[in-house]
């Protein structure tokens, strides 16, 4: 007999370029999760059709479904596919080229070879409008309206579909685009306008064309996908709104998301951050890192004292050469509030290599899923990094994953002699090798967002997730000195199930050069809270939404701030020289922790730009995980290898994990990872989500 | 404490040389966190905007063996330094102590370049490495603001010289130090800005390599280091063995010798012979009057950035790719600047030699080398009074554009490869300084014609609105064009022009000081980048291409591009 459950249940889709994952969670709490193919170029397809075969099943009815929470990769593929649409900027005269000049730097040096990527608006369709304001939002020349008419025929000539505006010092004085938009939104109404000071009100003309461009570029596909979605729910009875998960984390609702797309480009891992967030919460653990390893890239993002840590730019389309974020100049760099998150191209479909010094190498170059590892035998002959996991033990052979992919071990193997012959190490010495590189690697991103930012990485717990995560995490652990790994269970799909804790959100900013000595301090940014707080209500009311003010700080001279939440309680919309003091204080401390000084008491700091985010109160259930059952034969073994030394060692499914710590070293199979736990860890099964804990001996 | 432990030969053998590559990558990163702290608490333009400054870790004896991806000029001329600091203090370095040079005829690069250098010790007090940065400030002091002009005509113009003198001692700051420098320069508060900014970037290091020590113990990471400069020369010298053996000769021209147009030649001869390869100045042009002249460090690091470049594999950066290649400088020459030769400006002649390196190195391997690009980047720099009278030096950087490769167009408007610079913003610029930028674009059919076109020129005009302000420019290449390769035409000529309010013009000369009253404009033209290949091999759809988005056909018909 069916079991037919009450309450409300809400889905998660995450719309991956290979996988599209759906979780359902009941009101209990208890998820049950779909992983099926990616259905490109028409994404929503993979979701309507698993969709439409939950509803099929006895338990679910479409009038249960109270949210339908969507993280997309359509808007970053794109923009990698280059598949937007015929895209026009219009701008100030004197400076068409500042969108294709970027910032002028390459990401890398000694490549005398590097091609620059075409820029997203080519030189034809960037027009230029006699206007002009001054740095303190002056007016220079005023519009001229029939200079607009002209540019407004040239666009309708050219067959333009979407204009991005981004006028000089249009933070400082929005006038100007705003009447451009409007122009165009009367006179052109198929044309999708995308003015910048609706986007972002912050200083610096080439950020924010980028960042304006690629939403204007984005949008009519973004809009059109939303669309078909959005319909296709309905068509399924679902009346629950559709909302889409933002780059910061939060959550905005479809129309939002149509009308600015750029906000959503990293909507993907945000996921996985704040599921991580989620989990840490539950287990008690304010402190942790991150850490999503899958085929190609492997990705890193800091948790502290519960909050997720956020960054301010974005490089979307950037080559993953290296680690280091310093270094700009291979993607359009994008202002947006995301959640920081270093990446790095390393992951299971890694490639090793030799230089002509037999010096080992891993990665960038991946095998990707075709051929994919050269276990996999589907024709991949070169070595992987999980060519080495499977020499090494780590990972099972024969069937897994439902047998969508059998894993050959003597493949492996065959892939790994000639690297060894050359290296004059065992086969296994050779894969230990890579496995370990693999790791440095991912190092680089673990540390950027955590020793870069002043943090000791030793002070966080790692969550591990994503397909090669729990296979890596101990090893990786232990270089850095953590001392706890948390695997949840379903780690592949872990990342989909952050989309259920999502909360509604928004952000607004406004650039200001504001000196913290300065007597009117408090009330210059007392007026921008306030205007940002006006608007905030307009749009959102105040019902169950959540102000959270913040500071850019630096000192004066710098061109790096850092951004200072202010205490909520606090109040901030009328602040006071005590307020400030407050944030001048937690400012000091910040940068001494970060850059190990500070400087000298009365250096002028300045306020550069006040933010606000509006957060909706939203009630989420935590995430319950579904009882695992892995077919493991009982008394399983496998030849694994630790430090150079082999051991036989147990294998069990993550149900036969006791809640008590024993020792490793052990193995735990599950559908589509192994959570290795060396000889050195103890591991246990926390009954809250039925995630493992690993612990290093002291 | 003990500077050195020579642990013999064969420590290197010992090495598992998977553990050497994890150690490549520790210290890499450590590098770029160095880089990422001065980038982000810098005050200068030059540094933070500009990004003209460079990271690195050397080991006990200062052999490079990590450096931050920033300006690869900077890395070539790190051993003349340290091996300067290491002359005068070693055996003597105490924790806590931070040093600081910037003396062209002492192991500095110019003036404008401060070295600032941290020993980092371990918990037991053995040095383990130092900590290493190098920052083009703003202004040292000297005659002009900004300090580098073309027209100094010897050191002593050119602002503060400092020897290797401590900035801290055992972790106090000198107040000496402090106060003659703070009397010598036109803006105190960037030129510490910067300064603090370096030193944060060593203890950054400091703080890493102690944790890298205390995983490796002290001879542990001794010998792995080692490991690392042995596999660095072990793969270049693989690489230039692979390459045809041979010599050849190019000469390359700057427009001015500081005081005057004339052309002032660069002479290289490089030879490739086995495994090394040798870059031979000789018959370069003697010492010139104005400013630059370079030091015979930078000289050798435009060399290696050349054949750095010209290599497959991607080097680790470390002290080991030097050891295959010896350049040969005559002392006295434009090439190797000897007391009391004016040096500030001498950037212009490094990227010429590189120039010079490439157009020799094209003989032999032509595969391997595009065309020249702009030249290098141009300097202006803007001084004067703000409206409440304190003073301004705003520090401009105009980068250009790259040649045509054997397989593609040149970049249209990228920083030059040796110095990876980025540009300034408009609305920072005029927030903070008092002037307004007219424009900033490309210069239609300015890339040199071939079957791949040469990169576009670059402009950029600004208008001081205060009176009378001091202009110091920097440019090349308004002479002798970047040259094209295999039948490629060279770019388009740069240009200096002041435009006053009644819209008369004046012309400019490439390298000179003036000024600019109330209403004038100044318009800067880089030169375009070199073509390769024959122009009538060219594929009619990028003729087409260019043609649509203006970026050829503005003055001329297809030919021009």
């Amino acid at each position: 007999m069916a079991v037919r459950r009450q309450g409300s249940i809400r889905l998660g889709a995450d719309v991956g370029g290979t996988f599209t994952d759906v979780v359902v969670q009941h009101h209990d709490g208890t998820v049950r999760v779909r992983k099926v193919l990616s259905t490109p170029p028409r994404y929503e397809l993979a979701v309507l059709d698993v969709l439409a075969d939950l509803l099929a099943q006895p338990d679910m009815q479409a009038e249960s479904i109270t949210a339908v929470i969507h993280g997309t990769t359509v808007a970053t593929n794109t923009v990698l596919e280059q598949r937007g649409s015929r895209t026009a900027l219009i701008t100030t005269g004197g400076f068409r080229d500042v969108l294709e000049l970027r910032r002028l730097r390459m990401p890398h040096m000694y490549d005398l070879f590097w091609r620059k990527p075409p820029p997203i608006v080519p030189r034809e369709l960037r027009f230029e409008l006699s206007e002009r304001v001054a740095a303190d939002g002056t007016v220079r020349r005023p519009l001229d309206e029939h200079e607009l008419r002209r540019v407004l025929e040239e666009l309708m000539a050219a067959g333009v579909e979407s204009v991005a505006v981004c006028l000089l010092h249009s933070h400082r004085h929005p006038a100007h685009e705003q009447r451009v938009a409007s122009f165009l939104r009367e006179h052109a109404p198929r044309i999708s306008v995308s003015a910048s000071v609706e986007i972002l009100r912050e200083e610096g003309e080439y950020e924010r064309s980028a960042t304006t461009a690629i939403n204007a570029y984005v949008r009519p596909v973004m809009e059109a996908y939303v669309d078909r979605l959005d319909r296709g729910i309905a068509e399924a009875g679902v009346s629950a709104p559709l909302t889409i998960m933002r780059s910061s984390g939060g959550v905005m609702n479809a129309a939002d998301a149509a009308m600015r797309p750029v906000f959503a480009l990293e909507s993907g891992p945000a996921a996985g951050v704040v599921a991580a967030a989620g989990l840490a919460e539950q287990l008690d653990q304010p402190n942790v890192i991150a850490f999503d390893m899958g085929g190609t890239t492997a990705k890193a993002s800091l948790i502290e004292q519960g909050q997720v840590s956020r960054a301010r730019e974005y490089e979307v389309g950037a080559s993953l050469s290296s680690g280091s974020r310093l270094i700009r100049g291979s993607g359009e760099l994008i202002r947006i509030p995301t959640l920081d998150i270093a990446e790095v191209g390393a992951g299971g479909g890694s490639i090793a290599w030799l230089d002509v010094a037999d010096g080992l190498h891993v990665g960038p170059r991946s095998a990707g899923a075709d051929p994919g590892p050269a276990c996999y035998g589907q024709g991949g002959t070169a070595a992987t990094v999980t060519d080495a996991n499977v020499v090494l033990g780590y990972m099972r052979t024969g069937a897994v994953a439902d047998g969508q992919i059998e894993l050959d071990p003597e493949l492996a193997e065959q892939a790994l002699v000639d690297l060894a012959a050359r290296l004059g190490r065992r086969v296994v010495e050779a894969a230990a090798g890579v496995h370990q590189l693999a790791n440095a690697r991912m190092m680089r991103a673990l540390r950027a967002v955590s020793s870069e930012r002043g943090r000791e990485p030793s002070d966080f717990a790692l969550v591990a997730y994503g397909g090669a995560g729990p296979l890596h995490a101990a090893g990786l652990a232990r270089e850095l000195g953590i001392r706890t790994v948390i695997v949840p269970a379903m780690a592949g799909v872990f990342s989909a199930t952050g989309l259920l804790l999502a909360q509604r959100e928004f952000h607004d900013v406004r650039s200001c050069r504001v000196s913290c000595d300065a007597p009117d301090a408090p009330a210059v940014i007392g007026r921008l809270f306030a205007e940002m707080a006006g608007s905030a209500k307009t749009a959102h009311g105040s019902d169950g939404v959540r102000l959270v003010p913040s500071l850019d700080m630096r000192y004066a001279g710098q061109s790096w701030d850092f951004e200072l939440p202010l205490e909520e309680s606090d109040n901030w919309l009328r602040p006071d020289a005590g307020l400030v003091g407050v944030a001048v204080g937690a400012f000091e401390a910040e940068h001494e922790r970060v850059y190990g000084m500070r400087y000298d008491e009365g250096a002028a700091i300045e306020v550069r730009a006040v933010r606000l985010a509006a957060v909706y109160r939203t009630t989420t259930v935590p995430v319950m995980a579904p009882a695992t059952s892995e077919a493991v034969p009982v008394g399983a073994h496998r030849e694994t290898w630790f430090d150079g030394e082999a051991h036989l060692v147990d294998v069990r499914p993550r149900g036969q994990v006791p809640t008590r710590a024993i020792d490793g070293p052990l193995l735990i199979d599950e559908y589509d990872t192994t959570v290795v736990v060396p000889p050195d860890w103890t591991v246990r099964r926390e009954p809250i989500r039925d995630c493992l804990v690993l612990e290093r001996h002291p | 404490m003990s500077d050195l432990q020579d642990l013999g030969p064969d420590r290197v053998d010992a090495v598992d040389p998977v553990a050497g590559q994890i150690v490549i990558n520790a210290l890499a990163t450590i590098a770029d966190e160095m880089a990422t702290t001065i980038f982000r608490t810098a005050h200068s333009t030059v540094v933070r905007d500009v990004m003209d400054f460079s990271a690195a870790i050397c080991d006990p004896r200062g052999r490079t063996v990590a450096q931050a991806v920033s300006v690869p000029f900077h890395l070539g001329s790190i051993p003349t330094a340290m091996e300067s600091l290491l002359g005068h203090y070693g055996g003597r370095f105490r924790p806590g102590d931070v040093y600081l040079m910037n003396d062209p005829f002492d192991g500095g690069i110019h003036l404008p370049d401060l070295f600032v250098v941290k020993p980092i010790f371990s918990d037991t007090g053995i040095l383990l490495g130092f900590g290493v940065t190098t920052a083009h400030h703003g202004d040292v002091g000297g005659r002009l603001p900004g300090s580098s002009a073309c027209d100094n005509t010897d050191i002593f113009q050119e602002g503060l010289r400092l020897p290797w003198v401590k900035l801290y001692d055992e972790g106090v700051r000198q107040p000496d130090l402090v106060k003659i420098l703070r009397a010598n320069v036109r803006v105190p508060t960037m030129t510490f800005g910067d300064l603090d900014a370096q030193v944060a970037a060593c203890v950054v290091a400091e703080r890493q390599v102690r944790k890298l020590g205390e995983r490796h113990g002290s001879e542990g990471l001794a010998r792995l280091t080692d490991w690392i400069i042995e596999y660095t020369e072990r793969l270049v010298r693989a690489e230039i063995a692979a390459w045809p053996d041979g010599t050849a000769t190019f000469t390359d021209y700057l427009d001015s010798d500081g005081l005057e147009t004339r052309p002032v030649p660069i002479t290289v001869t490089v030879t490739i012979a086995g495994d090394e390869v040798i870059a031979d100045f000789t018959g370069s042009a003697p010492m010139v009057p104005g400013a630059l002249n370079s030091t015979r460090s930078f000289i050798m690091a435009a060399v290696y950035h050349a054949v750095h470049c010209a290599l497959d594999t991607r080097v680790p950066n470390s002290a080991g790719a030097f050891a295959p290649v010896t350049v040969v400088t005559e002392p006295g020459s434009v090439t190797h600047v000897v007391m009391p030769g004016a040096s500030s400006m001498r950037g212009v002649t490094g990227f010429r030699a590189f120039d010079a390196v490439n157009g020799a190195l094209a003989q032999l391997l032509p595969d391997r080398i595009p065309a020249a690009g702009e030249g290098g980047n141009t300097l202006a720099i803007f001084g004067g009074a703000r409206p409440d009278g304190s003073p301004f030096v705003y520090y401009e950087l105009v980068c250009g554009t790259w040649g045509a490769t054997p397989t593609h167009d040149g970049n249209d408007g990228l920083s030059n490869p040796c110095s990876t610079a980025a540009n300034i913003s408009v609305e920072v610029a005029e927030a903070e300084y008092p002037l307004e930028i007219e424009s900033y674009g490309l210069v239609p059919d300015s890339g040199g014609a071939g079957r791949f076109r040469g990169g576009l020129a670059v402009e950029r005009a600004w208008r001081p609105l205060v009176p009378d302000v001091s202009l110091v420019i920097r440019s090349d290449r308004a002479v002798t064009a970047p040259y094209g390769l295999a039948g490629g035409q060279g770019g388009a000529r740069s240009s200096n022009i002041v435009r006053s309010a009644d819209g008369s013009e004046r012309r400019l000369e490439p390298m000179v000081s003036t000024r600019l009253s109330a209403g004038e404009v100044y318009v800067h033209r880089t030169a375009g980048g070199g073509g390769w290949g024959d122009p009538a091999l060219r594929d009619p759809d990028r003729i087409a291409a260019d043609m649509r988005e203006g970026k050829i056909g503005a003055s001329a018909g297809p030919d021009a591009g």
